[in-house]
């Protein structure tokens, strides 16, 4: 039963099942599933009616069979517990997830948490080979397995993914590891201008070293990364980020090819940091996304090429921003003067549009309570949309799981405004 | 066994009208439909169950796919698309017969942006020609099935295509951006796009392995990966298959991801030798084929750490590619190993079933074991480093007899391979030949939420049923059934 702050915190994945199926068969109250607490200003707020329902017993490593390099473990459990145990067998998930000893694996899953090292590994959609979720109406339902390579049946785990907890109650997922390299460097190099970085980064691409992450950062964000990582960055109007990892001898050959390149491509400082000193640096990189006190974070993704055009927009509009360069996917914060709706909205308008027409998107991922209305969170109806709302009613036709947080949500409201013409 | 009798009731004829309005969208040239030429039609690689469908087409545009897909529901007629037939589990069978729609001519590629690391290619684009156009740039499509001389990049999207390097670099879901699908009901609908991260469902993972069974798609979006810097080839030579299968356990086990991780057998190399000539040794009970990649720095050294691992296994020799043209001849064997196996037998079943990596020891013992029970010869030549196995089992397709016993062998071959906690397909699909599997792998409620999901997409059921799930379709294609279900025709 939900406790008397209306929490419920199944024991067992069974319970959890049993307590659904007989909600959705009495109650019908709205369910919110609950991990790390991460990620749930994402989207839309949540009904208030919603009862949370929290994952933080389930928290069971079921199986680690370290040498065939994947791990299954119930949704619950924290990343970084996680991460901790793969150690020991010198082994990792190579996803970032912001605030990884809160986050669960589960909430990790269902909002696709990632970070800087996407670019070397990819995201949570490369490494979940096998899921175990619960429906709305308790249904226990499995897919995927727990071996590396598996067609059987219809890939779910890749429709969990993202899902935001708005399909299924994600409840165990099995992972595919890879292993943990011995050694890393973060070097960090100042630019006085966009278009030398522009450059920069097409040569990147092409360069003999292979980073694990591009990363690019305007100046406030640069600042905030210094204080939060207590590393002396060098300081400019643009920061990039490149991170390698290997063995010894793979780091230091690529470090040096990098330092050169970075030089030759008009780098007016450049620093490196060196294992134990990049822990810091990575965990701020990867927590920078969450955007403390920011009263709007927007998250676009688009053409990896037009990464630097639109960080110099958004740093021109005052806003705080962080690009994965490699990826094309960056984060913003609104400046905190952003005093209103309207006001947010004359900075995300036009960076939106930039988005649009550099092959990608723009959403609002988080925004003061009260914002949500008159901000459009997840931008103009794409062509998939109408098929994403259809796959919700598959699996919720009520509504009832995380209502009105998602693009199903947001499809609903432009059909009662009357503009879907479909 | 089945055979290309005439369609027996319950099947759909297509209707003279139909067939007048297929020609008057694609041209004659475009419409087959006479008895013998739609005999090629009737199976894919899996060809122990055939059917012919009633009408193939070979639209060249995205518009022509979405009218044939409105203009057979409007006849209330099933439609099956098919790429270059190379699947292996029947998986472009057109169950109940109907409409084929080849997607071959669709093999253009509209687009390279090496900037952003994508292409757009059309599905009838054979995989190896992209390959071919993009060498010297530095990129490649890393999904190599060993029959990317043939099959195209639609059906690689369909059944989420391996092949020897997604060890190290993953399958087709891993390296799709973006589709243009033609769905179930004629709509064009763009999933995903050139920008990573899109919000809301991850549709294009969900499209990727559905077997044509949520829509067909008409263009690839798919993303390119850099060259390695260095590679290294080695081959591995054993006594036994207990010690290759150790080996390659312990390569895996010591934290050593190569970039392929390939073994063959005693029977396959004979075939393989026979018609390459590489030079293996006809005595050996396995070769593991072994290739790392990375920076010319770090490759040496990871080939000396796989060289000793495999001196502790007891191999009897370790040797290196020398020359390019050496590793391009390893490789050609490995991967044409399937063309020399018309050597060993007039007919053959490749299974496709995974076990955890640890456990090939176990499936390969079991695997010989199964073939001395009922007589049956296997061969085998495989994605070792991923746990994927492909016993492929020999014999004489007019031997009905035989193929009873080759069926019993595959069904605890790949029972068994659900015991040892694996699946029973890695990367040729389920397609009609694994069906019956699909309750033995997962429970009713399982399958219930898929066939909820294919709802979404292909409510009336009438592309491509019968595949994938064992229920047959949705509501109103009851009356599709498969004509010839391979193992109770042979059994």
């Amino acid at each position: 039963m939900p406790d008397n702050t209306g929490e419920m915190v199944p024991a067992t994945i069974p319970e959890l099942g049993r307590w659904l199926a007989a909600n959705a068969k009495g109650d019908r109250r709205p369910v919110l599933p609950v991990g790390g607490r991460t990620s749930l200003g994402f989207g839309m707020p949540a009904d208030p009616a919603s009862v949370e329902v929290a994952t933080s017993r389930l928290d069971r490593v079921v199986d680690y069979p370290a040498r065939d390099m994947t791990v299954t473990v119930e949704a619950g459990c924290r990343v970084s517990a996680i991460q901790e145990a793969l150690k020991m067998e010198g082994q990792r998930l190579p996803v970032d997830v912001p605030l990884a000893h809160r986050a669960t694996i589960g909430g990790a899953v269902a909002s696709d948490a990632g970070g800087p090292r996407r670019f070397g590994f990819g995201t949570l959609r490369d490494y979940v080979i096998g899921i175990r979720c619960a429906t709305v109406d308790g249904r226990l339902f499995k897919a995927g397995g727990r071996v590396v390579k598996n067609v059987a049946g219809y890939d779910l785990c890749k429709l969990m993914v993202g899902s935001g907890g708005s399909l299924a109650f994600v409840t165990e997922v099995t992972l595919k590891l890879k292993p943990l390299p011995t050694s890393s460097a973060m070097g960090w190099a100042c630019f006085d201008s966009g278009d030398t970085v522009s450059d920069l980064l097409g040569d990147l691409s092409t360069s003999r070293a292979r980073p694990v992450a591009i990363e690019l950062l305007g100046p406030k964000a640069a600042r905030q990364l210094t204080a939060e990582s207590r590393q002396a960055l060098p300081v400019g109007p643009l920061l990039l980020g490149v991170a390698v990892e290997g063995n010894p001898v793979e780091v230091e050959w690529q470090v040096d090819v990098l330092d050169r390149e970075l030089r030759a491509g008009g780098a007016t400082d450049v620093t490196w940091a060196r294992d134990a000193d990049t822990k810091k640096l990575w965990s701020s990189l990867t927590d920078y996304q969450l955007g403390g006190e920011s009263p709007v974070s927007i998250r676009a993704c688009l053409r990896p090429s037009r990464t630097v055009d639109f960080v110099v927009a958004a740093i021109d509009a005052g806003v705080a921003v962080q690009a994965h360069a490699g990826n094309g996917v960056i984060h913003g914060h609104l400046p905190d003067d952003t005093i209103d709706a309207t006001t947010a909205e004359e900075i995300i308008g036009p960076l939106r549009e930039l988005a649009a027409k550099s092959g990608g998107q723009l959403v609002v991922e988080r925004c003061e309570s009260g914002w949500h209305d008159a901000l459009s969170i997840w931008g103009p109806p794409r062509g998939d949309w109408p098929l994403m709302t259809s796959v919700k009613r598959q699996f919720d036709p009520d509504g009832l799981l995380s209502p009105g947080r998602g693009i199903e949500a947001a499809m609903q409201q432009l059909s009662d405004d009357g503009m879907d013409q479909q | 066994m089945a055979s290309t009798q005439p369609a027996p009731d319950g099947t759909v004829p297509v209707a003279t009208e139909l067939l007048i309005r297929f020609r008057r969208l694609l041209g004659d040239d475009g419409v087959l439909a006479a008895e013998d030429e739609l005999i090629v039609y009737e199976c894919d690689g899996y060809v122990v169950e055939k059917k012919a469908p009633d009408v193939v087409l070979f639209p060249t545009t995205t518009e022509q796919v979405s009218e044939i897909v409105r203009t057979c529901n409007e006849f209330d007629v099933p439609f099956v698309p098919r790429g270059a037939g190379t699947s292996l589990a029947g998986g472009c069978l057109p169950v109940g017969g109907g409409v084929m729609i080849s997607l071959t001519r669709m093999k253009s590629i509209l687009e390279v942006n090496l900037q952003d690391r994508y292409a757009v290619v059309q599905p009838g684009l054979v995989n190896l020609h992209l390959t071919r156009h993009l060498a010297g740039t530095g990129f490649h499509y890393a999904p190599d099935p060993s029959s990317q001389g043939a099959c195209t990049i639609g059906g690689n999207v369909a059944t989420n295509s391996g092949g020897p390097h997604t060890l190290k670099y993953g399958v087709t879901v891993n390296h799709v951006l973006g589709l243009e699908v033609v769905m179930p009901d004629g709509q064009v609908v763009e999933f995903g796009g050139v920008a990573e991260g899109l919000a809301g469902y991850d549709l294009v993972g969900l499209f990727v392995g559905s077997e044509g069974t949520f829509g067909i798609c008409t263009q690839v979006t798919v993303r390119l990966t850099r060259d390695p810097d260095a590679y290294r080839t080695l081959l591995g030579i054993f006594e036994t298959v207990g010690d290759a299968t150790q080996a390659i356990s312990q390569i895996i086990a010591a934290g050593i991801v190569p970039a392929a991780l390939e073994m063959m057998d005693q029977g396959i190399i004979e075939a393989v030798e026979a018609a390459y000539g590489f030079g293996f040794p006809l005595d050996a009970a396995a070769v593991v084929l072994i290739e790392v990649d990375g920076l010319e720095v770090a490759v040496d050294d990871e080939a000396e750490r796989i060289i000793r691992l495999c001196q502790e296994q007891g191999a009897r020799e370790v040797r290196r590619a020398e020359t390019e043209q050496q590793r391009a001849l390893l490789w050609k064997c490995r991967k044409q190993a399937f063309g020399a196996i018309g050597r060993l037998s007039p007919s053959y079943c490749t299974q496709d079933g995974v076990v955890p990596r640890t456990k090939l020891p176990e499936i390969l013992e079991f695997i010989t074991d199964a073939g001395e029970r009922h007589g049956v010869r296997i061969v085998n030549v495989f994605h070792a480093g991923d746990g994927n196995i492909h016993p492929i089992l020999l014999f004489d397709e007019r031997d009905e007899e035989q193929i009873a016993r080759v069926f019993r062998a595959s069904d605890e071959i790949l029972g068994k391979c659900i015991d040892l906690g694996g699946s029973v397909t890695g990367e040729h699909g389920i397609g009609v030949e694994k069906l019956e599997f699909m309750e033995r792998l997962f429970t009713e409620d399982d399958l219930d939420v898929m066939a909820s999901v294919r709802m979404a997409f292909n409510p009336r059921g009438s592309c491509s049923p019968g595949k994938m799930l064992p229920t047959a379709g949705a509501c109103g294609m009851e009356h599709i059934e498969r004509s010839h279900p391979g193992k109770q025709a042979a059994s």
